[in-house]
C-alpha cells in the first residue's frame, strides 16, 4: 500500500471511480454471459444425461447420473490450479498485479471445485460401493489438493507487503501444481492398490457410449465456461476492491 | 557452479556446521524428539503385547523423520533472521541458488546425522528381523527421501521465515506437499523391514523418490531467487 500513497498526490490511473468498474463483466464474451452460457450448457448436458444416456448398471445404475457433474467438475478444478500455475509463472517473469489477481481467483475456484469434486464423488461412492469415504488414489489426491491450496490462503493472510505477498503466492502456485501429479503417483505405490475408479480413458479410446461421450462432453464444456465466468467476475471484483482500497485510504488523508 | 561458488557453498556449509556443533542444541532437541516419539508410538500402538508392529515401522519411522525435520528446518532460518546474519549474506556477492544449495547441505547433514543415530535405536525397538541383507536398499531410501525432505523444506523455510507466521507456516504449507514422498518413503520402508522388499515392490519407489528430488531441486534452483529476495 506504501509504495502507491507516496506519488505526493499524484493520482494513481487505476484509482479513478470512471476506470469501468464493470470491465470483464458485460459484452458478449463477459462474466455474465460465460455465466447463461454454462447453465445453457449445463442444463441441456443433464436433460441428455437423463434422457438419452443409457443407465449404467455396472457402474452403480441410476447414480452413476452423478458421473455427468463429477467429472466435468473434477477437471475444472485442474483446469483453475493449471491457471493458477500459469499465471504464478506470469506474475513472476512480469510482476504484473493482474496475474496474482488472476491466480489469487483461480486458486479460490480450484478450491471450491474441488470441494465439489469430494462432495460429488463421496456421494456417488455411497451409492456405488457402500461407503462415504475410501482412500482411492483420484480421492486421496484431491484431499491432499484441499490442504495444500488452503495452505495458499494461510500463506497471504501472513505477509502484509504486497509485492512480496504476490510473489509468494505465484511461487507457492508453481510448488503447488507440480505436487498435485506426483501425490497421484505416489497413491498409487501403496501396496494395496485400490483402484475402485472405473478407468475409463485408456490408450485405445474411451470405451464410451455416444451417449454417454456427448452429455459429459456438453457438462465438460459448462463447467469449464462457469468456471471461466466465475474467474472473470472474481478478477473483476477484486480489481475494484484494490481500487475501493486507495479511495479508502484517499479519503481518510 | 564456477570454482568460485564452490569455495562459496564450502564455506557456508562449514559456517552452518561450526556453529551448530557449538550450541548442539538442533541436533540435540531432534535426537530427543525422535527418541521421544518411539516411546509414543509404541503406546500408541501397542494396545496388546502380542501386537506385530512391523507394517507400522516405515510410518512410525517417516513421521518421526519428517517431523524432526521441521524442527531443523525452522531453526535453519531462524537464527539467521534473527541475528540479521542474512542480511548481511544477501549483501555479499554469493548466488542466491548458492546459498541454497549450502542451506540444503547443512539440513541434510544434521538429517542425516540424526537418522545415524535414530535408526539404530529405532531398529532394536521396533525390527524383528535382522535386514542386514537390505541395507543397502534401505540406506538407499534413506538418502533419497532425505534429499527431497531437505529440498523441498529449505525452499519453503525460506518462504516461511519471510512471512509474519514464521515457523507456524513451515508445517502447513511442507506437509502436504511432501504427502508423495511420505508415500512412497514409506512403502518402501515396511517392505524392506517386514522382509517383502523385492525389487519389483522397491524399484519403483526408488524411482518415484529420485524423481521428487529431481523435480523440487530443479523448482527450487528456479525459483529461489525469488524467495529470498527482496520481494
Amino acid at each position: 500500500m506504501s509504495d502507491r500513497d507516496e506519488r505526493s498526490g499524484q493520482v494513481p490511473a487505476r484509482a479513478t471511480p470512471q476506470a469501468a468498474p464493470t470491465a470483464g463483466v458485460g459484452g458478449p464474451l463477459g462474466a455474465a454471459a460465460l455465466v447463461v452460457y454454462a447453465i445453457v450448457a449445463l442444463t441441456g448436458g443433464l436433460l441428455l444425461a437423463f434422457w438419452w444416456a443409457p443407465t449404467a448398471d455396472e457402474m452403480g445404475g441410476f447414480a452413476q447420473k452423478i458421473f455427468f457433474y463429477h467429472v466435468p467438475i473434477a477437471e475444472t478444478a485442474l483446469v483453475a490450479f493449471a491457471v493458477a500455475f500459469v499465471a504464478g509463472i506470469m506474475y513472476l517473469a512480469r510482476r504484473d498485479a493482474r496475474y496474482d489477481r488472476l491466480g489469487l481467483v483461480a486458486v479460490r475456484l480450484g478450491l471450491l471445485f474441488s470441494a465439489l469434486v469430494m462432495a460429488t464423488g463421496m456421494i456417488w461412492g455411497k451409492a456405488a460401493w457402500g461407503v462415504w469415504w475410501t482412500w482411492e488414489p483420484r480421492l486421496t489426491t484431491f484431499l491432499i489438493a484441499c490442504l495444500l491450496y488452503c495452505g495458499y490462503f494461510v500463506l497471504r493472510a501472513t505477509v502484509e507487503d504486497e509485492s512480496r505477498r504476490a510473489t509468494y503466492a505465484a511461487l507457492f502456485a508453481i510448488i503447488a501444481f507440480v505436487d498435485v501429479p506426483l501425490t497421484f503417483f505416489a497413491t498409487r505405490l501403496v501396496p494395496e492398490g485400490s483402484q475402485l475408479h472405473p478407468v475409463v480413458v485408456t490408450t485405445t479410446g474411451t470405451g464410451m457410449d455416444t451417449a454417454v461421450l456427448v452429455p459429459l462432453l456438453i457438462c465438460m464444456l459448462g463447467m469449464t465456461l462457469l468456471f471461466a465466468g466465475l474467474l472473470r467476475l472474481g478478477v473483476a471484483t477484486e480489481a475494484l476492491r484494490e481500487e475501493l482500497a486507495v479511495l479508502k485510504d484517499r479519503l481518510e488523508r | 557452479m564456477s570454482a568460485v561458488g564452490r569455495r562459496q557453498f564450502r564455506a557456508l556449509l562449514r559456517k552452518d556446521v561450526t556453529s551448530e556443533l557449538r550450541t548442539k542444541e538442533m541436533l540435540v532437541s531432534m535426537f530427543l524428539f525422535a527418541v521421544l516419539a518411539m516411546v509414543v508410538f509404541h503406546y500408541a500402538f501397542s494396545v496388546r503385547r502380542d501386537v506385530d508392529l512391523t507394517f507400522f515401522t516405515g510410518g512410525m519411522l517417516w513421521v518421526t523423520f519428517i517431523f524432526g525435520a521441521l524442527l531443523g528446518l525452522n531453526r535453519s532460518f531462524v537464527h539467521e533472521k534473527d541475528e540479521g546474519c542474512l542480511d548481511g549474506l544477501l549483501l555479499c556477492p554469493v548466488d542466491r541458488v548458492t546459498i541454497f544449495f549450502a542451506k540444503m547441505a547443512a539440513n541434510l547433514v544434521f538429517l542425516g546425522v540424526i537418522q545415524l543415530l535414530t535408526v539404530p535405536v529405532f531398529s532394536v525397538f521396533f525390527v524383528t528381523r535382522g535386514y542386514w541383507g537390505d541395507l543397502g536398499a534401505l540406506l538407499a531410501v534413506l538418502v533419497l527421501a532425505d534429499l527431497g525432505i531437505c529440498a523441498l523444506g529449505t525452499l519453503l523455510a525460506t518462504i516461511s521465515m519471510n512471512t509474519r507466521a514464521r515457523d507456524l507456516l513451515l508445517p502447513i504449507v511442507f506437509l502436504p506437499l511432501i504427502v508423495p514422498l511420505l508415500v512412497a518413503a514409506t512403502s518402501a520402508t515396511t517392505a524392506i523391514f517386514a522382509q517383502t522388499a523385492t525389487g519389483d515392490a522397491l524399484w519403483p519407489r526408488l524411482a518415484f523418490l529420485a524423481g521428487y528430488d529431481a523435480v523440487f531441486l530443479v523448482v527450487a534452483w528456479g525459483t529461489y531467487d525469488f524467495a529470498i529476495g527482496e520481494g
